[in-house]
């Protein structure tokens, strides 16, 4: 089953065109990363997908689960199942993380037409994922990411992704700023919801990940296009020899001539 | 213009908002109400409703309560008594004033507190008139003196020393409006709290159609006094609301006020917190919520007189649509006042482009040893904030009063009566549905 069609996308950010005609299918089941060059736009991708303002598409076409990705809200998207762990998560003081968590998870339930959560399975959910991710029960009274570490603000992210079970989520970096073993336990955490009927976009820069989380496809963005797609063997090739051929002359010659 | 026809045109247009105070000319009275109505009268006569360019007045401009035609009755309309709001908390004591004038029927006090009507004090009271009698020069405040001239109305509230007050207490200002007859409303109140005693106290102002309030209160603390005293100000969305509160804190006492102000079309808050002596802790915090074309106005001096003072002036305010809000704040310290540790801080949250936050911080300090701070800024919703809130399944509308709570809350954390603050959020949140 498609999960996510992404056809012909061109989204500008800042009046500068960034995404310059993606393609790109998912099916359910599958783990997608996507590779590339600092600047090609990789996050912006996630954000387009995510509906951030100021991400405007020109052209192109999304489809999620059979509707019409780009029509929706943000909410919407995040009711339909859509979940974007952010590359740079946002610090909202005032707002405590547990009280953050279950707004979002009864928002998310009540626009799918479930019922609400009752406070004392709320919790009980909040204490099994907090203990798979190893997070310390104090980060819960603190506002959202205010003072959390790097790491820990991944972590935070890896535990809003568990309590939401999203069906498709959209990792941006999520491995840069842990340490091994918290890498691990996020990967854990990503491993443990990988379903038939769940899909993943990682975007990492890094092989490191991936060993941990191991992608079926794996393709290169490069200046705003997919240059390559791939298997596993692809995110290795990288590794060795870098985005040259993905960069300037050649890029050119793959037939970018917006270069 | 001459001097003099300048003079004349002033008290032309006074004239009719003193015209009312005659009424009162029959009326029994102490000397010393007498002579205050004589005195605020004048000094109203000659300077009229404050200037533009007033020190002070910058920023809120009067025409709405000045284009009105408001007047001063004996007796309160006649209301449904059924109408009035249900008291805040379940296990308070109120009193009710209705258009200023105190209604013994309707009210019951805790124990350990005395209530009088202004005029049955003004006689039975010894020694109230220092408190009543206003300190400072009614020539510089023309509401202040526009009250006195009507000194009648309102309520004197004494707690006796030692006395500790547990029972919460309402204090209920009910105004009754009319759009065809509007009337003006000129209480007077006490809260005198003698030596060492305590009183928690909800002063909720609230009523239906048009009318201007224009309240003086006095609030004494003896040696040792503590009081907190939670302010709503839910005036009716036609109401002009003008109050000027003097606070008198002697050796050792406590003051920890909060307002809550989102009522009236126009309103302005004045305070003058006066720390007369050693070792006195002094908060006043409060939050503003304003939409449509309101205007609110906190205007807030603490002055520290002696050593070792503590002082809060922490203000936050959310403001839509084309309303505005100001606030003016000045911390004076004495040169005697060493080691003081005053703190002001004042932030407004702007959610529309015609909405507007006007600030005038002010420090005058003489001392050396003294730790004051001080800020004002406004700003909107974080964009970014609300995307990430958004994109975890919050609806915006949600999202965006999620955001307006958390801003609020480090002011409503001032409030240290839980019961109180519960029904801040409350109000808070049904606001954030307009
Ligand atoms: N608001 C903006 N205005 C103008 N240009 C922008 C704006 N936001 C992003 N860009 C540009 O869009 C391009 C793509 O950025 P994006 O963040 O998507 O890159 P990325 O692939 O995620 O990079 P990285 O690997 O460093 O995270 C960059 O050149 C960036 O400078
Ligand atoms: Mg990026």
């Amino acid at each position: 089953m498609t999960m996510l069609k992404i056809e012909n996308l061109h989204a500008e950010v800042g009046g500068r065109e960034v995404l310059k005609g993606i393609n790109l299918t998912v099916k359910a089941g599958e783990v997608h990363a996507v590779m590339g060059p600092n600047g090609s736009g990789k996050s912006t991708l996630s954000y387009v997908l995510a509906g951030r303002p100021g991400y405007e598409v020109t052209k192109g076409k999304v489809t999620f689960l059979g509707q019409d990705l780009l029509a929706l809200a943000p909410e919407g998207r995040a009711a339909a199942g859509m979940f974007l762990a952010f590359q740079y998560p946002v610090e909202i003081p005032g707002v405590s993380t547990t009280m953050f968590l279950k707004t979002a998870l009864n928002a998310v339930r009540k626009a799918r037409g479930e019922k609400e959560f009752s406070p004392v399975d709320f919790l009980k959910l909040q204490k099994e994922k907090m203990a798979q991710l190893g997070m310390d029960a104090e980060m819960l009274k603190r506002g959202v990411n205010v003072g959390f570490s790097g790491g820990e603000k991944k972590r935070n992210e890896a535990l809003q992704m568990a309590m939401l079970a999203p069906k498709l989520a959209i990792l941006d970096e999520t491995d840069s700023g842990l340490d091994i073993d918290a890498l691990k336990v996020v990967a854990e955490g990503v491993n443990a919801l990988r379903s038939k009927d769940r899909a993943f976009l990682v975007i990492t820069h890094y092989q490191r990940l991936l060993k941990h989380i191991k992608p079926d496809i794996v393709h290169v963005l490069a200046d705003g296009k997919i240059r390559k797609t791939g298997g596993p063997e692809l995110a290795l090739e990288l590794e060795d020899k870098g985005y040259a051929e993905y960069t300037g002359d050649a890029a050119l010659r793959a037939g970018d001539k917006s270069i | 213009m001459n001097a003099f026809l300048q003079q004349e045109a002033v008290i032309d247009a006074t004239l009719p908002w003193l015209e009312d105070a005659q009424k009162l000319g029959e009326q029994p009275a102490a000397d010393w109400v007498k002579a205050l109505r004589h005195t605020g009268a004048e000094a109203f006569a000659h300077t009229g409703f404050p200037h533009p360019k007033q020190e002070g007045w910058q920023y809120t401009q009067l025409r709405q309560l000045t284009d009105g035609d408001f007047h001063y009755a004996l007796e309160a309309p006649a209301f449904d008594v059924n109408a009035l709001p249900q008291p805040l908390l379940e296990n308070s004591a109120r009193i009710v004033l209705v258009n200023g004038k105190y209604r013994p029927e309707l009210s019951d006090a805790p124990e350990g507190v005395i209530v009088m009507s202004l005029m049955d004090a003004s006689v039975q009271v010894e020694g109230i008139e220092e408190h009543l009698v206003t300190v400072g020069d009614l020539g510089k405040a023309p509401f202040k003196a526009l009250n006195a001239a009507y000194t009648h109305d309102g309520v004197v509230v004494t707690v006796k020393a030692g006395a500790e007050v547990t029972q919460p207490f309402e204090v209920l200002f009910y105004n009754v409006g009319d759009t065809d007859k509007a009337p003006a409303l000129y209480p007077r109140c006490l809260y005198w709290l003698g030596k060492n005693s305590s009183l928690t106290v909800i002063e909720r102002h609230t009523g239906t159609g048009a009318y201007f309030t224009n309240i003086y209160a006095g609030i004494a603390l003896e040696p040792s006094a503590r009081l907190k005293c939670y302010k709503l100000e839910e005036e009716s969305a036609t109401a002009c609301h003008f109050s000027y509160t003097t606070l008198q804190q002697q050796k050792d006492s406590s003051f920890e006020g909060f307002s809550y102000a989102t009522g009236g079309k126009l309103s302005r808050q004045e305070y003058r917190n006066l720390l007369i002596d050693s070792g006195i802790s002094s908060k006043l915090t409060g939050a503003y919520l304003l939409k449509d074309q309101q205007c609110h106005d906190f205007t807030v001096l603490t002055d520290h007189f002696e050593p070792d003072g503590k002082s809060v002036q922490h203000f936050k305010g959310v403001v839509d649509d084309q309303a505005r809000s100001v606030f003016q704040g000045k911390i004076h310290v004495r040169r005697a006042a060493q080691k003081t540790d005053g703190n002001q801080l004042n932030h407004a949250l702007l959610l529309s482009e015609k909405a507007e936050a006007s600030f005038k911080p002010e420090l005058e300090i003489y001392a050396d040893d003294v730790k004051c701070a001080h800020g004002a800024a406004s700003g909107q919703i974080d964009d970014e904030a609300l995307f990430y809130l958004q994109s975890r399944g919050i609806p915006q509308a949600e999202a965006r009063s999620l955001l307006i709570e958390s801003f609020l809350n480090t002011v409503l954390a001032e409030v240290s009566f839980s019961p109180v603050r519960e029904v801040y959020e409350e109000r808070i949140r049904a606001w954030l549905r307009h």
